[in-house]
């Protein structure tokens, strides 16, 4: 023990600067080329590959959302158009409506105003021939009430 | 070279051992043998663990794929912030290593009980707690910075010396030492520090009055890491920003 603790001493100490150095530089070289093949290198990958994975797929789930937004609008636009359009249809079609009622209830009270006029006539002409049968009528009996008085007082 | 079966274990636990390393001789050249043995723990963790992460890689990660995102996810937002976002990506794997050695490493050294194997001479503990290593690490980076910046800019990279006025050329050539220097005795002495409190507060109370102390050294371990790492990166950030009116965007 003795002899080791001397032999330390003479050529120990903290300070101690010897092949360890280099060796030990050589070393560590080689283990950062060990690191850079079994961690550095693949797990970069894997970092880098997993950012741009992220990034593309937000990038394409901004653009679907784009596109979904615009489909979006454009379906609201027709609708918008379809109800416009459909609203005039039906005031066309309710316009349509009333001048061919208004038509038809012009043309059925001209026929009804027709009818009536004739039927008019027609009462006229047969009051007429009753009135002029009865005047022949009367004047057939005032002649054989005539007759009759006549041979009476004959 | 490991006696795993202590025959005293209090004493053991409690000794201070400062300065005294386990040598191993490689080519006539001396090495300290304990630094590396846990070097080796603290790299097998991480390459393990690295690889049981990204063994099977899916969009949606769980366990330790998770938190090994998690931890990539961390050191690249450093690395993002210091040096910025067009440059960054090829000094993740630099800063990355740092961050994740000395964090491993300093938490290996306060949450493992080293000192249970027991080394012929000197004692287990993490490995920045040795000067090589940190010093290592700190020339490492600035080699880094210095590489960055002349890849970046070319030869207009010693323009940076004469920036803003060249009567700051010397401070600025200063610099370039200070900086290993202070990345290294920062970590070094941190780690070191926080160990021998532990060391002496156990040796005078064994049981529960260590333990904030304890808390607080696993705290300082990882700023330390983070604080290395964030320097570190800084530094290349700075060498390759440039003053130049023209880099400024």
């Amino acid at each position: 023990m003795n002899w080791t603790l001397i032999l330390a001493e003479e050529a120990g100490g903290l300070f101690d600067l010897d092949a360890t150095l280099p060796l030990m530089a050589i070393q560590f070289v080689i283990l950062a080329v060990i690191l850079n093949a079994v961690l550095y290198k693949p797990l970069g990958n894997a970092i880098d590959g997993r950012n741009d994975y992220v990034r593309t797929s937000l990038a394409e789930a901004k653009e679907r959302l784009a596109q979904a937004e615009k489909v979006a609008q454009q379906y609201e636009q027709e609708l918008a158009d379809t109800r416009r359009k459909a609203q005039s249809v039906v005031a066309a079609a309710q316009a349509e409506a009333q001048t061919l009622a208004a038509e038809q209830v012009a043309q059925a009270q001209q026929e009804a105003q027709a009818q009536r006029e004739q039927a008019q006539k027609e009462l006229d002409q047969q009051k007429a021939a009753a009135l002029s049968s009865l005047e022949g009528q009367v004047d057939d009996l005032s002649r054989q009430l005539l007759d009759k008085l006549l041979s009476i007082a004959a | 070279m490991l006696n795993l079966v202590p025959n005293s274990f209090v004493p053991l636990l409690a000794e201070l051992e400062v300065g005294k390393h386990f040598y191993w001789e490689i080519g006539g050249l001396k090495i300290h043998g304990q630094v590396f043995l846990t070097s080796w723990f603290v790299i097998a963790a991480l390459v393990i663990i690295s690889v049981l992460a990204s063994r099977k890689v899916e969009r949606i990660p769980t366990g330790v794929q998770n938190l090994m995102e998690y931890a990539l996810e961390f050191i690249r937002d450093l690395a993002k912030n210091q040096i910025g976002e067009k440059e960054y990506r090829p000094w993740v794997p630099f800063v990355g290593t740092l961050f994740l050695f000395i964090f491993v490493s300093n938490w290996s050294g306060a949450l493992i009980p080293w000192k249970l194997l027991h080394l012929p001479s000197g004692e287990l503990a993490a490995p920045t707690n040795d000067i090589n290593t940190t010093v290592a690490l700190a020339l490492l980076t600035s080699l880094a910075y210095f590489y960055a910046g002349f890849s970046k800019r070319g030869l207009g990279y010693f323009a940076r010396y004469i920036e803003p006025t060249p009567i700051l050329l010397p401070i600025n050539i200063l610099e370039d030492f200070t900086k290993p220097l202070s990345l290294s005795f920062r970590l070094f002495g941190n780690i070191l520090a926080d160990e021998l409190v532990v060391a002496v507060l156990v040796l005078l109370v064994p049981l529960f009055v260590p333990l904030p102390v304890m808390i607080l050294g696993l705290f300082t371990s990882a700023i330390q890491a983070l604080i290395f790492a964030t320097l570190a990166a800084a530094y290349i950030g700075e060498a390759m920003e440039g003053h130049g009116a023209e880099e400024h965007e």
